[in-house]
């Protein structure tokens, strides 16, 4: 808070005496106004965001448990973290399950989107429901999924073994059921980009393609893909991202478990930082972790930009 | 177990550790020397109000000394923050886990070997105490009263089916083998709690251990593994197998019930035991005041007078090292452990008390354990001795899953191991 009095008053303090003899840069210049809507942001998102990074990363070269003392110990966690396999199955894990929830998410999201698009009766009604999962907090949904996958469709699916034996102990197919809860949330706000973005498309397009005989397969392939290309990208990149750091659903499903099997990146760090005592470790860790979504969130804004069309 | 309560207690930890400070500071600024003021640190929130009768009588009786209870949540973690800042509690009272044991390695508590409260103790219990941890050959805390690990029984299905209490680990399969030929579930299995698998891995694991399996393990750190001289792949084989045993017998679904449902579910005579510890009576009392029930230890071995309890220290009392309120706060530990004091706390909790010729409480299960203790024949929690950062938990869950025996104790050597591996020892500090 001092910091800001401390650009407010200092700003208005240089200008004055110049303001005579420089009308031309003082015009360019946006309201103080706009300054003020842009400094609490910086300073809130600096001292609770970038400083608790910085220390975490000061943190993740020494052996702090947490409380008491510490040595710095170079760069042997980030060693031994390359030799943990639990630490490379959570890896596995995360990217196995971001990369087929994003997938299952981006195609669902996109029909759904091009039907709750088309001129279908109650419209209105039905993209109302379908932003509903998006409202709903996350646990309450969760614990409803979990008292369906432990309870209900053991009885309904009771011939299928999978199904009855309850699929959230089974250590190879649990991390499905997890797919099926964080798509089914993630699908509601994906529509509403995809939606967003199918009503830039001028209807004069379809018409002079129809006109020409395109099939509607081809209109979409030629016309609607291309133009929503850049609602695909961020959609893409965006799930990707909230997929890799999923947490939330796996605590309400399986907690990680059967075993480790579920266990994310995000929980593994949680768990052994927080319960684990080893807070150095698991900091390292995260700060891997960070490395790597910022390179896969690049690589991807680059290829898809590229496939992007406009109009 | 007090790990269930624990997200309750994390959301109350600020409040407390705030008020905890308060006090301190009200400590050092009050300049009466007629009357101490003893700051007491109490983790326990089920025995708030026995320590405040307790504190209230010892008032009475001694009107030099004032007692501050400060009840906490999430005390392992507030003690090691008080600790850190040198802002040590006059009297500390924790629950024994493996937590204490490093704090009392680190050297932070007092040595009570020669006190004389600490010959009214039961030796037994004090055992348990040192394998956790101690500083050098001291004695870091007084084990106050103890809790039993072992399986919960039905008395009156047992007589109605005309089953004794096994004895050996055949008759105890037998029992199981007769209750399911009646028609009687002999388990109630609550799986989607995954703690709810340790308790028997506790017990059924406790022999193996003896025989400092543990220190042996640590002084191989690295090298644990299945040539090594111990280690789980070579010593908990069996151990698995009768785990896997005793969940056969579990009832249809126990992998989606909870903790919450088994002792309900016990309690209205669904099953004719249950792979809890004493800590289950309580709930269970709740749902059927009216039931009978016993404990007796995990028979794990062929020969009967091999049984042991398996027992944690559910409150330890400790103080601070060199703490000038010393002999003001040896008074209130002393009056603690006086016969009368101790049997009405542990009545109340429903637990052991240590003090040697302290009555139990005429509850059937307490009384069915209190041989063992007499006789000393009981031992630790082995999960005390996981590093926490192991998931011991998840494994075993996942082997009683799966069955997999092999591979969920190669996963504990392979935890062990890297572990072992990565931790590097605080070289310098002063705290630890």
């Amino acid at each position: 808070m001092t910091l800001t009095q401390a650009v407010r008053s200092t700003a208005p303090g240089k200008t004055t005496p110049k303001r005579a003899g420089r009308t031309r840069s003082e015009a360019k210049r946006a309201a103080p106004a706009f300054y003020w809507m842009v400094w609490p942001a910086v300073i809130a998102f600096a001292a609770f965001h970038t400083v608790p990074v910085i220390v975490g990363i000061f943190f993740s070269f020494t052996n702090y448990a947490g409380y008491g003392a510490w040595n710095f110990v170079g760069i042997s966690n980030y060693l031994n973290l390359f030799r943990d396999d639990r630490v490379l199955q959570a890896y596995g894990f995360s990217f196995l399950f971001a990369i087929v929830a994003t997938i299952l998410t981006n195609a669902i999201s996109l029909a759904i989107a091009l039907g709750l698009n088309a001129k279908i009766k109650a419209r209105n009604f039905w993209r109302g429901v379908y932003f509903v999962p998006y409202i709903l907090a996350i646990l309450v949904i969760g614990y409803v999924f979990q008292f369906f996958f432990s309870n209900s469709l053991p009885k309904i699916l009771a011939g299928i073994p999978l199904f009855r034996d309850n699929i959230l102990t089974n250590d190879t197919w649990a991390w499905t059921a997890i797919v099926v809860l964080a798509v089914w949330q993630g699908c509601a706000f994906a529509i509403i980009i995809y939606l967003s973005g199918l009503q830039t498309i001028p209807a004069e397009m379809y018409e002079a393609a129809s006109l020409d005989g395109a099939s509607a397969w081809r209109q979409f392939r030629s016309i609607t893909f291309p133009l929503i290309g850049a609602f695909f990208t961020i959609n893409v990149v965006l799930s990707l991202k909230g997929f890799l750091q999923v947490f939330d659903p796996i605590v309400a499903l399986t907690n990680g478990g059967p075993g480790t099997s579920t266990e994310s990146v995000t929980l593994l760090i949680f768990r052994g930082g927080f319960s684990g005592g080893e807070f150095a470790y698991q900091t390292a860790n995260a700060v891997i972790f960070f490395i790597v979504i910022t390179v896969v969130s690049l690589f991807q804004f680059r290829v898809l930009q590229r496939r992007e069309a406009d109009f | 177990m007090s790990n269930r309560s624990r997200p309750l207690r994390r959301v109350a930890a600020v409040v407390a550790a705030g008020a905890v400070i308060t006090l301190l500071g009200g400590c050092a600024s009050s300049a009466d020397s007629e009357v101490t003021t003893l700051n007491f640190f109490q983790f326990k929130g089920e025995a708030l109000e026995d320590f405040d009768e307790m504190i209230a009588d010892f008032e009475a009786k001694n009107p030099d000394i004032r007692i501050r209870q400060n009840q906490v949540a999430d005390a392992d973690t507030l003690i090691r923050t008080l600790l850190v800042k040198d802002r040590v509690p006059d009297i500390i009272t924790l629950n024994a886990n493996g937590n204490f044991g490093r704090l009392a390695q680190a050297g932070v508590f007092h040595d009570f070997s020669d006190e004389p409260v600490l010959k009214t103790i039961n030796p037994a219990v004090q055992e348990i105490l040192a394998d956790l941890g101690t500083y050098g050959d001291e004695v870091n805390g007084l084990g106050y009263v103890n809790n039993a690990n072992g399986v919960i029984y039905n008395q009156d299905i047992f007589e109605e089916q005309g089953l004794e209490v096994p004895e050996t680990w055949d008759e105890f399969v037998a029992v199981c083998d007769a209750l399911v030929e009646a028609g009687i579930t002999p388990f109630y299995g609550t799986l989607a709690d995954s703690w709810t698998g340790i308790p028997s891995w506790n017990a059924l694991g406790a022999y193996p251990a003896q025989d400092d399996f543990f220190d042996k393990l640590r002084a191989q750190g690295e090298d644990v593994g299945p040539d090594s001289e111990v280690s789980f792949q070579k010593d908990f084989g069996e151990v698995m197998d009768q785990q896997l045993t005793l969940f056969s017998y579990m009832q249809e679904g126990y992998r989606g019930r909870t903790y919450d449902d088994g002792n309900a579910a016990f309690a209205n005579g669904e099953s004719a035991m249950l792979l809890q510890g004493i800590w289950a009576t309580n709930p269970i009392k709740q749902v059927n005041p009216d039931i009978r029930m016993g404990i007796f230890p995990y028979p794990g071995t062929d020969d009967p007078d091999d049984r042991l309890l398996v027992s944690g220290v559910d409150v330890v009392f400790t103080m601070g090292k060199d703490n000038p309120k010393q002999e003001a706060a040896m008074r209130f530990i002393e009056y603690a452990f006086q016969k009368d004091v101790i049997e009405d706390f542990a009545a109340s909790q429903n637990m052991v008390p240590s003090v040697v010729g302290a009555e139990l409480s005429d509850d059937a299960a307490l009384q069915s354990v209190k041989p063992y203790f007499d006789d000393g024949r009981i031992t630790g929690f082995i999960d005390h001795q996981v590093p926490p950062s192991i998931p011991l938990i998840p494994i075993d869950q996942e082997f009683l899953f799966n069955g997999d025996a092999e591979s969920a104790l190669a996963a504990l050597d392979n935890e062990w191991r890297k572990v072992a591996a990565r931790t590097i020892p605080v070289t310098t500090g002063d705290d630890e």
